[in-house]
């Protein structure tokens, strides 16, 4: 197992966010993570980076054999977990060439920058540009483990489907490990992921291998439902 | 802190009190100040009183290269007491690179200058003025720049390590058409620090900014008053911007807009705030430790 969240509970500005998360990644598997907004996703992704905004309570977060619970969020890093963020924040005077060629060795994917390289970290980019950068950082710093914390959201279909293309080359086909957060679920039609894992008010309350089927079930029924219909969108 | 490349490349060299180069170069008049006063009777109302060191740079023609100076305190306990006197003839354009600085961290030295920069109508200077000082040395700096008719000054400060005391003012001087664009960057460390500039738009459509970022860290005061005076039509900008890197920190920014002329239009932008938690935690999630983070944040808040 690459990846193991056991019993995760998590506090964001002292209110509890995360109420026992379970969570097992196999090397090369890529996952799925469904919810409504603010059901908890983008916290446990930050909380298996490490991210000093949340803190953990109960739990343990073990990434290739080491319990990386209390490791800070560099550390994690450079043992191959990579967060691409949702809406990642600026910072000024900072050109993202400058920023790739500290973050890695690896020569960054010019193809897919275009003229963003020079610009400023973030700084006025469009939906589509922060994703590229996100998705250039992450490409560069050779990661075991991806979160793409909801790649598909501000993207139209076609960017999805081009940003899934480059998702499966540059990283599934090379065996990482990808979890696909997402709350519309149109990056899965492109990425198949292995396991559906639904997330609702903290807690992981349905596991589901058919990924067609879990989202025709969301459609039908919504996510507050999924606990319900747990019977339906039982264990895998 | 200064180095070799500096050293070899300056035209006007002083370590502590003495001058260890003047260049000769075709065009350009490089004097010590005491030897400007008594070459020349019309330099002394240039001076508040009569030099005891300093340099005097006249750009009489047309150069293809930098002029560089370097100023440095190299001995313990070393004080400077400058007069310095720049003067740009018309229309030339001309860039300097002044380095001031120590050679060690621990020299309790002190560096005093007073100055004035002369821009004749239609010049141009482009300034890159880098000072870099000992924890326990005490700067103290005056200069004045007149900027006549049609004439362009850029002046760019950078402070890359700051001294106990930081005493600096500047007051700039924009006649008719002509424009200023003047940068202040640095980062305070056990500094207490007080920066006023002034810049007066004197002449009609004369026009200028000032931009200050200061970055304070290690228990540090800084304050700084910033202001800009229309007294024709002019058009001014003011934008200054302080970074909190450390509790136990201080800054006081007060910008000042003093219009008396109803055609001018000056504006101002200020802030204070600490380094956002949100950056610190992405720059680490990249792989930064911390301070690498802290480093690479505050460099591109400097970036101006």
């Amino acid at each position: 197992m690459l990846l193991k969240v056991k019993g995760l509970k998590v506090k964001g500005d002292g209110k509890e966010i995360l109420k026992g998360v379970n969570l097992d990644i196999k090397k090369g598997e890529v996952q799925a993570l469904l919810g409504p907004n603010a059901s908890g996703k983008s916290t446990l992704a930050h909380a298996i980076l490490g991210n000093p905004r949340y803190k953990i309570t109960h739990g343990e977060v073990v990434f290739d054999g080491k319990n990386i619970t209390k490791f800070p969020p560099e550390k994690r890093a450079k043992l191959g977990i990579a967060l691409s963020w949702q809406n990642p924040p600026a910072i000024k005077g900072v050109r993202l060439s400058l920023l790739l060629s500290n973050i890695s060795k690896h020569k960054a994917n010019e193809s897919l920058l275009k003229n963003l390289s020079e610009r400023e970290v973030n700084l006025n980019f469009s939906g589509g540009e922060k994703k590229i950068s996100e998705l250039t950082q992450i490409l560069s710093l050779r990661p075991k483990l991806v979160i793409f914390d909801e790649i598909d959201s501000g993207l139209d279909i076609k960017k999805i489907k081009e940003f899934s293309m480059i998702i499966k080359k540059e990283l599934v086909d090379k065996k990482v490990s990808v979890i696909l957060i997402t709350h519309s679920g149109e990056v899965l039609k492109f990425l198949k992921p292995s396991l559906i894992n639904i997330m609702i008010k903290g807690e992981i309350v349905c596991r589901q291998k058919d990924c067609k089927k879990v989202l025709e079930t969301i459609k039908k029924y919504g996510y507050e439902k999924c606990r319900e219909k747990s019977t339906l969108l039982s264990e895998g | 802190m200064v180095t070799k490349n500096v050293e070899k490349k300056a035209h006007y060299f002083q370590r502590d009190n003495k001058i260890v180069n003047l260049s000769d170069i075709k065009g350009v008049e490089i004097l010590s100040s005491k030897d400007a006063w008594k070459k020349y009777d019309w330099v002394k109302r240039h001076f508040s009183s009569k030099p005891i060191e300093g340099y005097f740079i006249w750009v009489k023609e047309q150069i293809s290269f930098p002029l560089v100076s370097c100023l440095l305190l190299a001995s313990h306990n070393a004080k400077q007491n400058l007069q310095n006197l720049i003067i740009i003839e018309k229309g030339l354009k001309v860039c300097l690179v002044g380095t001031c600085t120590s050679a060690k961290k621990t020299l309790h030295g002190t560096h005093k200058a007073q100055g004035k920069i002369i821009l004749k109508e239609g010049a141009t200077l482009d300034y890159k003025h880098s000072h870099s000082w000992g924890e326990q040395d005490i700067l103290e700096s005056n200069y004045l720049f007149l900027l006549g008719k049609k004439s362009h000054l850029s002046y760019i400060l950078n402070l890359a390590s700051s001294p106990k005391k930081f005493n600096m003012e500047n007051e700039m001087i924009v006649s008719e058409k002509a424009s200023c664009d003047f940068k202040l960057k640095g980062i305070f460390n056990l500094t207490r620090g007080n920066i006023q500039d002034r810049l007066i738009l004197k002449g009609k459509d004369s026009s200028g900014q000032v931009q200050l970022r200061m970055a304070v860290k290690k228990k540090s005061k800084v304050s700084a008053i910033s202001e800009i005076r229309a007294d024709a039509s002019g058009k001014g900008h003011l934008d200054c911007q302080g970074l909190l890197v450390e509790k136990g920190s201080s800054i006081l920014l007060e910008p000042r807009l003093t219009c008396n002329n109803k055609e001018a239009q000056i504006t101002h932008e200020a802030s204070v705030g600490k380094i956002s938690e949100e950056q610190l935690n992405y720059l680490r999630m990249r792989g930064f430790s911390e301070t690498e983070a802290i480093k690479l944040i505050i460099n591109g808040f400097l970036k101006v």
